[in-house]
């Protein structure tokens, strides 16, 4: 038994916001992110033996702070507060940023990475360093560790099973998605992190399991800059932040270790890169993916509440391949009170009265699976003068078409399960009473901010691949092609992007390689 | 901040060159509200117009337009140094910067149009052909609605009944629920 509460104080947690005066710390390896791959790493390597320091920039939170209300949550649990979004502002990004990282705001929604993407990876972009049977034992370890389960249809809150029941209605194939809880009372409030540690987060599993495996954390550090020599990765150099997340201290950080392996996440670990000038073949940043989404919003005549009850437990993958069309899935999503706020378009009367119905409305998305075509190239991460992050994401005709497609098909879905209204997330909103105004939807105005475009699943900017000259890491180990101690683990090496939700692909593709790295 | 950094850094990035105008209005701005603390990011102009942008924003009685632009402060506070700087500047362009919005034959300032001019002028920039006003727009519109509606009290408005109580509940274990744990509680006879 391993109590949470006893981990956070044990003496091998820092809070680098409470340093006195500047640290020096040194470790064999240091791991920079505490999120899906990162965790997953320390938790291995140390349980190995080695001698770990783990590195995060955002908090180290508990249900003490999870009170499920977002104007408390969001600040301490999101990049940017949940304001990051790319340059334009056309796309919002959610991503997380805590002890635990992306996961403790995730709404569990756990797949493996299909077979097919991990072979087109191999013909495409000279992934030749493991094969999806490589993988599978790992999913396996994981899904026991993070109790990855199918969800029981009768569990389903009344926004999942329209679109499951719509779908069904439509011919759609739709099933139970899987997730990774335990004795999970559908509180629905996952994406301002669990108030009761049913999700199996990296929070209290593999981050618990570094530290009691003798890897040190220390939170509220970010890494600003890796200073190489001579073709290796010599020190992290690191800004202290304060308490609350936003401010500096004064104070910074150097870490030295023998192995750095970056986990930052999408855009993150990228922008670690690029700050570090560390980009000989003007590779990093590009090719990061979003499964960019869009959303629409139908109204019924009975409570839909689609805020309570587990966020994510139907998923239709029935659109995902579409030949020379880009693919889409579609999921649920919660409609927590801010969430719903800014999605939902328009300002003063017209917004209120879509608030005043909200309860009654569904939240469905479709994530455009981009990556796989040629002109569906992704975005690219450059760095301000601040080192922040900035993502450029133009989006091409090909994803304007299965926004279009896919909206249509998510409206036709609630029709079918009895929805009175359905509405867009176009400013102004385009608004159909039954599958005849249909056509109204498909010529709604497709162009960036004049309709909503979300992504929460961040992947790609530090590709892998075996041809030096078109990737960042080699894939046998996720080992940076010219930096020989420096290895990028995380979302942000996937050469596309997935057509699943990611935490699963990071969990195991990290274990695999964390494992052939303990074993050297 | 000068208007040449502005304009090299952008609106997060993009040209806030193509929004035209900023120069400053023959009228003053109208006072909307008065903060009752020192503002962190917002210089007092900017924080009147950013009230009067909340006012017609959020159309509900109980908004109080000084209240949420105290939270908006607040908020930019957490963004990144830039685009806290673009937003400042943003502000400052939507007072004055309003191509078609010509009285007398000057420009009049956003804070002091009546409420259905507002209301245009928000519509303006949200149906504009340039993607940097519909940016703005839409940044404005963000600010105001995380202000308003992450606070309690517009919740009942919106039939919104808060979250539920799960005092009890929460497991203090990182092996809850692996396959060992479950074991281990089976043959302790645990709940
Ligand atoms: C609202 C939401 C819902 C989601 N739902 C699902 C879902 O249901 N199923 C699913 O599979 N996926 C879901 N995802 C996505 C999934 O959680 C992420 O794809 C995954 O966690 C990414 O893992 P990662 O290791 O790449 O990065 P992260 O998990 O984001 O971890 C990166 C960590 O590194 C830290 N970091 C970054 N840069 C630095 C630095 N310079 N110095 C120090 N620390 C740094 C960050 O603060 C962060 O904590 C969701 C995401 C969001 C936002």
């Amino acid at each position: 038994m391993t109590k949470l509460s006893v981990v956070r104080a044990s003496a091998g947690v820092i809070d680098g916001s409470a340093a006195s005066a500047d640290l020096d710390l040194s470790a064999e390896v240091c791991v920079i992110g505490s999120g899906a791959g990162g965790a997953v790493v320390a938790s291995v390597l140390a349980a190995a033996g080695v001698s770990v320091i783990l590195v995060e920039e955002g908090g180290y939170f508990s249900t003490a702070d999870f009170d499920m209300h977002e104007a408390h949550t969001v600040p301490k649990l999101y990049q940017e507060s949940m304001q990051r979004a790319t340059a334009d502002l056309a796309i919002s990004v959610l991503q997380g940023r805590a002890v635990g990282g992306t996961t403790v705001v995730n709404w569990t929604t756990s797949f493996r990475t299909p077979e097919d993407v991990v072979a087109h990876w191999a013909t495409k972009h000279a992934v030749g360093g493991f094969h999806h049977a490589d993988l599978v034992p790992h999913y396996e370890a994981i899904e026991a560790r993070l109790s990855v389960h199918q969800v029981d249809e009768s569990a389903m809150n009344r926004n999942n099973k329209k679109l499951y029941e719509g779908c069904k209605s439509k011919g759609f194939a739709v099933a139970p998605t899987r997730r990774n809880v335990y004795q999970c009372m559908q509180t629905g409030y996952c994406g301002t992190g669990c108030p009761i540690n049913a999700k199996r987060s990296m929070l209290v599993t593999l981050v618990p399991d570094a530290i009691d495996a003798g890897a040190r954390l220390l939170f509220r550090c970010r890494v600003d800059r890796l200073e190489s020599s001579a073709g290796e990765i010599t020190s992290a150099q690191c800004t202290l932040l304060d308490a609350s997340g936003y401010g500096v201290t004064g104070k910074r950080a150097t870490i030295k270790a023998r192995r750095f392996i970056l986990s930052g996440g999408a855009i993150n670990s990228p922008a670690v890169l690029l700050r570090s000038g560390l980009n000989d073949n003007g590779l990093v940043g590009t090719r990061t993916f979003l499964h960019p989404t869009i959303g629409v919003t139908g109204l019924y005549d009975e409570p839909i509440e689609a805020f309570y009850g587990a966020p994510q437990t139907a998923a239709s993958h029935a659109f995902a391949h579409r030949g020379d069309d880009v693919g889409f899935f579609m999921e649920a999503a919660p409609g927590y009170p801010v969430l719903s706020a800014t999605a939902m378009p328009g300002f003063g009367a017209s917004h209120r009265r879509l608030m005043e119905t909200s309860s009654r409305r569904t939240v469905h998305i479709a994530l455009a699976i981009d990556g796989f075509h040629d002109d569906v190239p992704g975005g690219t991460v450059k760095v301000r003068p601040s080192g922040a992050p900035l993502l450029e994401y133009p989006i091409p005709p090909r994803l304007w078409e299965a926004f279009r497609t896919a909206q249509r098909r998510l409206a036709e879905i609630n029709f079918a399960s009895g929805a009175k209204e359905v509405t867009t997330l176009h400013d102004p909103p385009v608004t159909a009473t039954s599958d005849k105004d249909l056509d109204r939807l498909d010529a709604a105005p497709w162009e960036p901010c004049r309709v909503g475009v979300f992504t929460a699943h961040q992947m790609g900017g530090c590709r892998m691949g075996d041809d030096p000259k078109s990737a960042i890491v080699r894939s046998e180990d996720l080992r940076h092609h010219v930096l020989k101690n420096l290895h990028v683990i995380d979302g942000s090496v996937f050469p596309t992007s997935l057509g699943v939700n990611p935490q699963e692909s990071i969990y195991g593709l990290a274990r695999l390689m964390a494992t052939r790295l303990a074993g050297r | 901040m000068n208007r040449r950094s502005f304009l090299q850094r952008g609106l997060f990035g993009g040209a806030v060159l193509l929004l035209g105008g900023g120069g400053l209005s023959l009228y003053p701005t109208r006072r909307v509200a008065s903060p009752t603390r020192p503002l962190r990011v917002l210089d007092d102009r900017g924080f009147q117009v950013i009230a009067a942008v909340a006012a017609r924003v959020i159309s509900s009685p109980d908004a109080d337009p000084g209240v949420l632009a105290e939270r908006i402060d607040e908020s930019l506070s957490r963004l990144p140094a830039e685009s806290q700087h673009d937003l400042a500047g943003l502000v400052g362009l939507f007072e004055n910067a309003l191509p078609g919005l010509l009285l007398d034959g000057r420009v009049t300032p956003f804070t002091r149009l009546d409420a259905a001019a507002q209301d245009r002028a928000l519509e303006s920039w949200r149906d504009s052909r340039l993607v940097v006003r519909r940016s703005g727009y839409h940044a404005l519109r963000r600010l105001c609605f995380v202000a308003y509606y992450g606070d309690e009290s517009a919740w009942p408005g919106i039939h919104y009944k808060g979250p539920p109580d799960v005092k009890g509940f929460s497991h203090d274990d990182s092996k809850a629920g692996t396959p060992g744990w479950i074991a281990a509680q089976d043959q302790a006879g645990a709940p």
